[in-house]
């Protein structure tokens, strides 16, 4: 089953004067990260402004693991002091080129890739690919919430999607709007989705809707 | 080729234009036409020269491909010198591919040059580096050596990264020397003063002095909490709290800055952020009230802690508080503690972010410009302001081997 209803925009964010691009977004329980080129800003959803920002190269996804940013830069991952900006380790992401969104779950680092078409499953501290799990849409950025993987893809049109994690059979779709993309993707753990708005330098809301029983549920 | 042509050639290829003109003044054909256009630009008539180069790219039309695409580069490049990025930029790639099928490495080079300095002017110092990586400096003739290290070292030195900046700059003065062209010894020599000129006022400890690119470079990387008049930031390191649409909350910040390690009395601080000269009550409620909101956002670089006579500011994870401003104190600081960020603004954007009217915003612009402090590119609501910190181009680094080879 493969339901699609249109994604509901709560609210948007930007464009930020001097900020061009909005690429990987991520949420560490106060304040929203998003990637910008040379800098990964800090905004707070409650009044919209960018409190503070961290002067580290930020090119593409971004992700929080409860303690530190990880933000890819060109065939990197950089593991980041969100205090001091301080890039602590980097691994190496699994292409030079085509790595997209980033998301922390379950332990593992979980990195999309465009034109690769698919997802895969890093160890944190070495950058292996654990496991891939394919897609048959662009993918661009990932995110987990309540053990649910939700992943951005962008082409004509641009839709949030709930995937399986173990075949990547599409469970859920939200429809963004026409002309209106997802770069980067990230949950609040709540009932919002944060969506980078890619070169139209937006940050969007979205609602999360409420999680369908499945068949058979509780598995 | 006929020999006026190539003594008139020779002549701009060494950084003579008058010699130049002597040898074709009055020739209409296209490679005078051409010749006559890039001495007048080397003069410093940008108007006449964007004319002339236009008839000579006409006159040569596509069928002389390399005598054609020469003539683009030239009126790109007078383009960007007159800061109008928005010329076709798409025209300057096909002449840089039509140089290289015809074996014209050199001009491609230069083609590839103009390319990274309009990135460079606009902001884009990592697209300018890409750029840049496809060419072998070493492998370079001296004036063309001597501009790759010039457009390497403004990259550098937007970046503030001083010793790569001034590692440039030796090279691009040992390749300038080999040129034997003054003009162009002398564009080094004055960027490399930039190096060392002075380019903000660091108050620490209620002493001031005036301090150099690679002072500020330290400063920024020594953990230092810096409160930075220049970009109306507060930093620690990589950590950034910009303040400039917040002019009242960056006041407060500086006077406790400078005050650092004492306190401040309410009565100063209110005259710092308010301007008032009297104060009544209403006066310091609105005080509590923003410095609830400073306390906030300076909350992952110090505190703000209440004193018995004011408030004092209290860093983590830094041992002192040190304030950086510019030179002269300036009237339009917040203006360009914008565009102190390296990027290209409009007009109204810069209004959205200072929270002012875009007519103010444009005063203010037209008095830095007038001034030589900013510049701008681009026409009516496509026009874009930058800082006037980045090397520009000089008339010299005009197409100095535009026609010598052929």
């Amino acid at each position: 089953m493969n339901p699609t209803s249109p994604a509901d925009i709560v609210c948007e964010f930007g464009p930020f004067p001097g900020n061009a691009k909005v690429h990987g977004v991520t949420y560490d329980g106060e304040v929203v990260w998003w990637a910008s080129d040379n800098k990964l800003n800090a905004l707070d959803p409650a009044s919209g402004e960018i409190v503070r920002f961290l002067e580290v190269p930020a090119h593409s996804g971004t992700a929080y693991d409860g303690k530190h940013l990880y933000q890819i830069s060109e065939g990197r991952i950089q593991k980041i002091n969100p205090e001091t900006g301080d890039i602590l380790t980097t691994i190496p992401a699994p292409t030079a080129d085509d790595n997209t969104g980033l998301a922390w779950g379950e332990g593992s680092l979980w990195i999309g890739q465009r034109d690769g078409r698919k997802i895969h499953q890093l160890d944190p501290q070495t950058g292996a690919i654990l496991r891939t799990i394919p897609s048959n849409r662009v993918v661009t950025g990932v995110t987990w919430v309540d053990g649910d993987l939700w992943h951005g893809t962008w082409e004509d049109d641009s839709e949030l999607r709930r995937i399986d994690p173990h075949s990547g059979e599409v469970l859920e779709s939200l429809a963004m709007p026409p002309g209106i993309g997802v770069s980067g993707l990230e949950s609040d753990g709540k009932d919002r989705f944060f969506c980078g708005g890619g070169s139209a330098g937006k940050l969007r809301v979205v609602r999360r809707p409420k999680r369908r029983t499945h068949a058979g549920g509780g598995a | 080729m006929d020999s006026l042509i190539t003594a008139a050639a020779s002549a701009l290829a060494a950084g003579d234009p008058l010699r130049a003109l002597n040898c074709v003044a009055l020739r209409e054909d296209a490679p005078a036409l051409a010749l006559r256009g890039i001495a007048m630009a080397q003069l410093g008539d940008l108007t006449q020269a964007r004319h002339l180069l236009k008839r000579a790219a006409r006159a040569f039309g596509p069928k002389q491909a390399v005598a054609h695409a020469r003539c683009v580069l030239a009126q790109a490049e007078i383009a960007f010198v007159s800061r109008d990025l928005g010329w076709p930029v798409k025209a300057l790639a096909a002449a840089q591919a039509a140089l290289e099928q015809n074996g014209d490495a050199i001009n491609a080079i230069h083609a590839c040059h103009l390319q990274a300095r309009r990135s460079l002017l606009l902001g884009q110092l990592d697209e300018a580096e890409r750029v840049l990586r496809a060419v072998e400096p070493a492998l370079l003739p001296p004036i063309r050596r001597a501009a790759h290290e010039m457009i390497l070292a403004g990259i550098a030195m937007q970046r503030l990264r001083t010793a790569p900046a001034r590692a440039a700059l030796v090279r691009a003065q040992a390749a300038a020397d080999l040129s034997r062209i003054p003009a162009l010894k002398a564009e080094v020599a004055t960027a490399a003063e930039r190096l060392d000129a002075p380019v903000a006022r660091h108050i620490a400890g209620g002493k001031e002095r005036l301090i150099a690119l690679a002072d500020v470079e330290d400063l920024l990387a020594s953990g230092t909490l810096v409160v930075d008049a220049c970009r109306r930031v507060v930093r620690r390191g990589k950590v950034v709290v910009p303040l400039a649409s917040r002019p009242v909350l960056f006041a407060l910040a500086r006077a406790l800055a400078e005050a650092w390690p004492n306190d401040v009395c309410r009565t100063d601080l209110l005259r710092a952020a308010f301007q008032a000269k009297r104060v009544d009550e209403s006066h310091r409620a609105r005080l509590r009230v923003e410095m609830g909101r400073l306390r906030q956002l300076l909350r992952p670089l110090a505190d703000v802690l209440a004193t018995s006579r004011g408030f004092v500011l209290q860093p983590r994870q830094a041992s002192a508080v040190n304030v950086l401003a510019w030179p002269v104190e300036e009237e339009y600081g917040a203006v360009l503690a914008f565009l102190a960020d390296g990027e290209a603004w409009s007009s109204s954007a810069l209004a959205l972010a200072l929270g002012i009217s875009q007519r103010t915003v444009q005063r203010s612009l037209d008095t830095l410009a007038a001034e030589g402090k900013v510049q701008w590119f681009g026409r009516a609501r496509a026009r874009r302001w930058t800082t006037a910190t980045v090397p520009g181009f000089t008339t010299i680094m005009l197409l100095p081997t535009l026609l010598s080879d052929g």
